[in-house]
């Protein structure tokens, strides 16, 4: 017979949120550890199934195709994040923009929906309308996408699963917007946009967090003559600086993924915001000689 | 909420280029998951060059490989084992087909990053080689966790269509 007292560790990985996504569990058995991170891919497979700007039944979809003509109802979990996400985008001045969605179909990194309804390029945050009982409505013709908010949510959907299972010692990690169930010291390695890193960036954490990274290098993409990245700045509709890597330290996945953004456009003028949210932040600029980290918000 | 940022050194010497590698689940730590209690049959198929090429055109998606690694279950349903071999990664994975072959579950088995030529590998991915589920390992300990920016997973997204078509022409059942 297997011995329970040394627990087992289990770790999955599922192709969801357009990415890879790892779940590691600690638990008394295999077979209850296995039972909740079935639970946890369950809960991320939802929010993708809610908030995938690609997927045609989405609910980000049919925001998109009928927002503007009438006031849509959407799920729980869309709602809290369409409502932390205005939240954001006021906090950042309009930096963090989910309605960012017809400049990425411009670039030709998302798909356009299937609709006539082109988006108004005075379009903005502004003009999404959250409405009593989860009713939404949009006062321009504009797309949204979720991609920089929503990622980080399914993780805190997926560690609350594991929670609910009665997990005390996990991570999730969805292509690098990971979180962290558990006392002690852990450590994060960040991959930056350096092709020749000369250190290992990691982060050393004591105890449960979210980490968060955003970078140019794996996305960017030719357009023009320009390299772009999939980050939009938005309040100027312009792509980010693609050398840049932002990582950052916070509570939930949620905040973590979205202040990413907001670092790599507003950099170290973030730095009361970040601290506002209770959340640490590290930007990557490669082009400083000696490859330089900037801490932004975190006390000394 | 308290976060230090460390600048560990390169190790001098990492001058060979061991990619980075995670074993999730073995083939037969995937069967019992996927099919508990059931006892699965191999029925591994041969494709002839016209089923590849109907393969091709229906899914949109290149065949190369005409081995079909498939186990069926006594109520038809199918465990099916795939790799997809991206830009920078090799990927094993296994996909539960129901008896009409809509997908019940699909796990990856395994994951290894390549990186063709780089020989400034960074030390922390040659800590992965030769883990293995199972291994006696600390949570978090011997293994850390990367965050970085986000890696597509298009490529399993075409292998499961490629082996969605490969159901329906190579191992569905004929009406009448």
């Amino acid at each position: 017979m297997r011995s329970f007292s040394r627990p087992e560790l289990v770790e999955r990985a599922r192709p969801l949120l357009g990415t890879y996504v790892t779940a590691r569990v600690s638990a008394n058995s295999a077979r209850s550890a296995h039972a909740a991170i079935d639970r946890a891919f369950e809960a991320m497979a939802e929010v993708h199934r809610l908030m995938s700007f690609h997927e045609a039944a989405s609910e980000v979809t049919q925001l998109n195709r009928c927002a503007v003509r009438a006031a849509v109802r959407v799920h729980p979990h869309t709602f809290h994040v369409l409502r932390s996400a205005a939240r954001l985008s006021r906090l950042s001045a309009g930096a963090f923009d989910i309605s960012v969605g017809g400049r990425l179909v411009e670039w030709g990194m998302l798909p356009a929906p299937s609709t006539d309804l082109h988006p108004d390029p005075a379009a903005s945050f502004r003009d999404i309308v959250l409405l009593p009982e989860r009713h939404v409505r949009f006062h321009r013709r504009l797309w949204i996408d979720l991609g920089g908010i929503a990622k980080g949510y399914a993780v805190d959907r997926g560690i609350a699963a594991l929670r609910a299972c009665g997990v005390t010692r996990a991570a999730i990690n969805a292509g690098g917007d990971l979180r962290i169930l558990g006392r002690g010291t852990e450590r994060v390695c960040l991959k930056t946009a350096e092709r020749y890193p000369q250190a290992h960036a990691t982060i050393e954490l004591q105890g449960s967090a979210a980490v968060a990274t955003s970078c140019g290098y794996p996305t960017r993409w030719p357009h023009g003559i320009v390299w772009r990245t999939c980050h939009v700045a938005g309040a100027r509709g312009e792509a980010v600086d693609p050398r840049l890597t932002a990582s950052v330290v916070a509570r939930s996945c949620l905040i973590a993924d979205a202040l990413t953004k907001i670092i790599l456009i507003q950099r170290a003028a973030a730095a009361n915001l970040v601290r506002s949210l209770r959340a640490e932040a590290y930007l990557h600029r490669p082009d400083v000689a000696g490859s330089q980290w900037d801490a932004i918000g975190v006390s000394p | 909420m308290k976060s230090r940022l460390l600048l560990l050194p390169l190790a001098p010497l990492a001058l060979t280029a061991p990619a980075y590698a995670v074993t999730y689940l073995t083939v037969e730590q995937a069967q019992t998951l996927m099919f508990e209690g059931h006892s699965l049959a191999r029925d591994f198929r041969t494709l002839t060059a016209e089923q590849m090429q109907a393969i091709e055109k229906d899914s949109g998606v290149r065949v190369t490989n005409p081995n079909l690694a498939a186990w069926r279950d006594d109520s038809g349903d199918y465990f099916l084992l795939d790799q997809v071999i991206g830009k920078h990664e090799v990927i094993n994975y296994a996909l539960a087909l129901d008896a009409t072959g809509v997908v019940r579950q699909l796990e990856i088995l395994d994951y290894h990053e390549s990186y063709g030529g780089e020989v400034h590998l960074p030390a922390w991915r040659r800590q992965f080689v030769g883990k293995k589920h199972g291994s006696p390992v600390e949570l978090d300990k011997d293994i850390k966790n990367i965050s970085g920016a986000t890696l597509s997973c298009g490529h399993v997204t075409e292998g499961v269509r490629r082996l969605l078509s490969t159901y329906a022409i190579v191992l569905a059942p004929r009406i009448g």
